[in-house]
C-alpha cells in the first residue's frame, strides 16, 4: 500500500489546482477562526472580566477547543471539492481505467483514494490544533487554574466530522463521476439535510433527525457561541457522544462499503 | 505451451443492448492476432473484459492459463482505445506513474521514449501533445518493461502516414521478437500486414477465428483469360473439383472446392489439351477484406 500511495503522490504533486484548493483549506481554517475573533473582539463590549456578555469567552481554553473546530467545520465544503476534484480528474481523464489496465486492482485504486481522505483529514486536524493552541496561548493567555486540555476531545470530533463529510464527497464522486455535477449534488445534499433537520427537528422536535448522515457528526461539535442562551442541553449532549460516535462510525463504514463495492462491480 | 489468452464464451450486455454473445477463442504464444469487425462489433468491448474495466455479464477468461489478475495485467502493455494520461503531467512523469503501477523501475522510459521518438517532448504537458503524439507517448507506455504480450486497440487511430507506417513497423519488429500481440482494428488492411491470426466480429458474434491461413484456407482462386470465352468457360465446367465459375471483367474467376488441386501447370495443360488457348492465367489469394465482406454482409 505503501507504494500505491507513492504513486497518488507522484500524481497530485506536480498538479497545482491540488495544492491551491489544499492550501486554501489549511488557510482557511486559521483564516475563518482569526475573521470571527476580530469581529467578536472589534464588535462587542466586553465586560469587567473580559468576557462578553452572552457570548463568553470562546477563544480562551477551553471553550477554544469547541470554538476553533466548530469554526472550521463551516468550511468543509473546501477539502469536499479538493476531493471530488482529485477523484473526479480521475473520470475526466480516465486516469482510473489505465491505472487497472496498467496493473492496480479496482480495490486497490479505491482503497488508495480512501486513505487520502484520511491523510488530508489528519493534516486539516493537525492545523485546527495548532490553531486552537495558537488561540488558547496567544491571542488569550490561559488564566489561573484554568485547565488546558479540558475538551480537547473535540479536536477529535473534528476529525470524526471531517472524514464523514470528506466520505460523502467521494462517494458522490464515484456514483456521478462528473466534477460540476457531483460538487452540485454534494452542496444540494448539504443543503437539503440542513433544511430537513430544521424542519422536523427544531419545528417538530423529533429525534431522528439528529441521526441523518451530516446531523449525527454536527452534533458531536456543539455551536460554542452564547452557550448559555443557545446550546443543547449539556448533560444530555454528553450522554449521547457515544452513540452519536458509534453512529458516525456505522456511516463511515456504510461510506467505504458503497464506495468501494460500487467502484468494484461497475464497467469503469 | 499454453494458451497467453483464452476466451470462453464470454456475452456482455449493455442495458437491454447485447454488446457480446457468447465470444470464445485462444490466443496461442508467439502470435499477432487480429480482433477484426467494424465499428460497434465489439472489438473494444472485449478487449475491455480482458483487462478488467468492463464486467463480462458472463463467460470467463485467463492469462498464461491462470484466472485473471492485477499482477498478470501488470506484465502486459495495453492501449485501448484512447491514451489515458495525466493532463497536468509531462510524458516522462506519465510514464514513471505507469511504470510504477506495473512495479517496474524507472530506467526503461529514456529507451521507450526513444522508440517513439518522443525524447525531445519528454518534459512537456500531457496537454500539449498532439494526438499522433499522444498516441505515441501511449504506446511507449505499453513498451515499458519490454513485456511479452501486448494488447493494441486501433494503434494507429490519430497517427499521421508515416505514423501509421512506422507503428505497423513497430508491430512487426515486436512480433519477430516473439511477442505475442492481440491487436483489434477496423482497417483490414492494417491487419492483414502483420496478423498470423484472425477473429472476426460482427453486432458482438463470433463469425470466424483461427490461423490466418486456416481461415483463407481454399480462399485462393483462379483468374484465366482466352480468345473464346465462353469456350473457355465450357471447358472448366468439366475440370474436377471446380466449385465456382464467375465473370469478372473479361476474365473468367475460378474458385475450386476445399481440398482440390490448383496446380497452375495441370489446369494450362488440361486446357491446352481441350483446344483451349489460354492468354491470361495468375493464381489470386482472396483479400482479408473480401473475406470479411462476405462474412458480415
Amino acid at each position: 500500500m505503501l507504494s500505491a500511495l507513492k504513486i497518488e503522490w507522484m500524481k497530485v504533486k506536480n498538479y497545482r489546482t491540488f495544492w491551491i484548493l489544499l492550501g486554501i483549506t489549511l488557510i482557511s481554517i486559521p483564516g475563518i477562526n482569526y475573521m470571527l475573533y476580530n469581529i467578536m473582539d472589534n464588535s462587542f463590549p466586553k465586560g469587567k472580566n473580559g468576557q462578553t456578555p452572552f457570548l463568553g469567552s470562546p477563544f480562551s481554553f477551553p471553550d477554544v477547543w469547541n470554538t476553533v473546530p466548530w469554526n472550521a467545520s463551516i468550511l468543509f465544503i473546501l477539502p469536499a471539492l479538493l476531493i471530488i476534484t482529485l477523484t473526479t480528474n480521475e473520470f475526466t481523464f480516465k486516469t482510473h481505467r489505465q491505472n487497472v489496465i496498467d496493473g492496480w486492482s479496482r480495490q486497490r485504486f479505491i482503497s488508495v483514494k480512501l486513505i487520502e481522505i484520511l491523510l488530508i483529514s489528519i493534516l486539516c486536524t493537525l492545523v485546527v490544533l495548532l490553531t486552537v493552541l495558537g488561540f488558547g496561548f496567544i491571542a488569550n493567555k490561559p488564566g489561573p487554574g484554568i485547565s488546558i486540555v479540558h475538551d480537547s476531545r473535540m479536536v477529535f470530533f473534528y476529525f470524526v466530522e471531517m472524514v464523514s463529510y470528506s466520505m460523502i464527497a467521494l462517494l458522490i464522486s464515484i456514483l456521478i463521476r462528473r466534477s460540476g455535477l457531483a460538487i452540485g449534488v454534494f452542496f444540494i445534499y448539504m443543503l437539503a439535510e440542513q433544511i430537513v433537520v430544521g424542519f422536523f427537528g427544531k419545528g417538530h422536535h423529533m429525534k431522528w433527525v439528529n441521526y441523518l448522515p451530516e446531523e449525527v457528526t454536527d452534533m458531536l461539535l456543539p455551536q460554542p457561541y452564547a452557550k448559555a442562551l443557545f446550546q443543547r442541553n449539556a448533560t444530555d449532549w454528553e450522554h449521547h457522544i457515544p452513540v452519536y460516535l458509534a453512529i458516525s462510525a456505522l456511516y463511515l463504514i456504510l461510506y467505504c462499503l458503497i464506495t468501494s463495492r460500487r467502484f468494484v462491480k461497475v464497467d469503469l | 505451451m499454453s494458451n497467453i489468452l483464452s476466451i470462453q464464451s464470454i456475452t456482455k450486455f449493455y442495458g437491454p443492448i447485447r454488446a457480446l454473445h457468447e465470444v470464445s477463442f485462444d490466443v496461442p504464444p508467439g502470435s499477432v492476432f487480429g480482433v477484426l469487425g467494424p465499428n460497434g462489433s465489439g472489438k473494444t468491448t472485449l478487449l475491455g473484459i480482458i483487462m478488467d474495466v468492463l464486467r463480462a455479464s458472463s463467460g470467463t477468461y485467463s492469462w498464461f492459463g491462470e484466472p485473471p489478475s492485477e499482477r498478470q495485467r501488470q506484465k502486459i502493455g495495453t492501449l485501448l482505445e484512447t491514451p489515458n494520461f495525466y493532463h497536468y503531467l509531462s510524458g516522462e512523469k506519465n510514464l514513471q506513474i505507469a511504470a510504477a503501477i506495473k512495479g517496474r523501475g524507472r530506467d526503461d522510459i529514456g529507451r521507450v521514449l526513444e522508440v517513439v521518438k518522443l525524447t525531445e517532448r519528454k518534459d512537456s504537458r500531457f496537454s500539449t501533445y498532439s494526438l499522433g503524439m499522444k498516441q505515441r507517448l501511449a504506446i511507449a507506455s505499453c513498451l515499458l518493461g519490454d513485456p511479452s504480450v501486448l494488447v493494441f486497440d486501433e494503434p494507429t487511430n490519430g497517427l499521421d502516414p508515416v505514423g501509421i507506417a512506422y507503428t505497423r513497423e513497430l508491430i512487426r519488429d515486436l512480433a519477430k521478437e516473439g511477442k505475442t500481440i492481440v491487436l483489434a482494428s477496423h482497417l483490414l488492411d492494417e491487419v492483414e500486414k502483420v496478423c498470423t491470426h484472425v477473429a472476426i466480429l460482427q453486432k458482438g458474434q463470433l463469425l470466424m477465428a483461427g490461423d490466418v491461413n486456416v481461415v483463407l484456407t481454399n480462399e485462393d482462386f483462379v483468374e484465366l483469360g482466352a480468345q473464346d470465352l465462353e469456350r473457355l468457360r465450357t471447358t472448366l465446367a468439366g475440370l474436377r473439383g471446380v466449385r465456382q465459375l464467375k465473370d469478372l471483367n473479361g476474365y473468367i474467376q475460378l474458385v475450386f472446392e476445399k481440398d482440390a488441386p490448383m496446380d497452375l501447370g495441370e489446369i494450362n495443360k488440361y486446357c491446352f489439351d481441350q483446344g483451349v488457348v489460354l492468354n491470361h492465367l495468375q493464381l489470386r489469394k482472396k483479400s482479408l477484406e473480401s473475406k470479411f465482406m462476405e462474412l458480415t454482409n
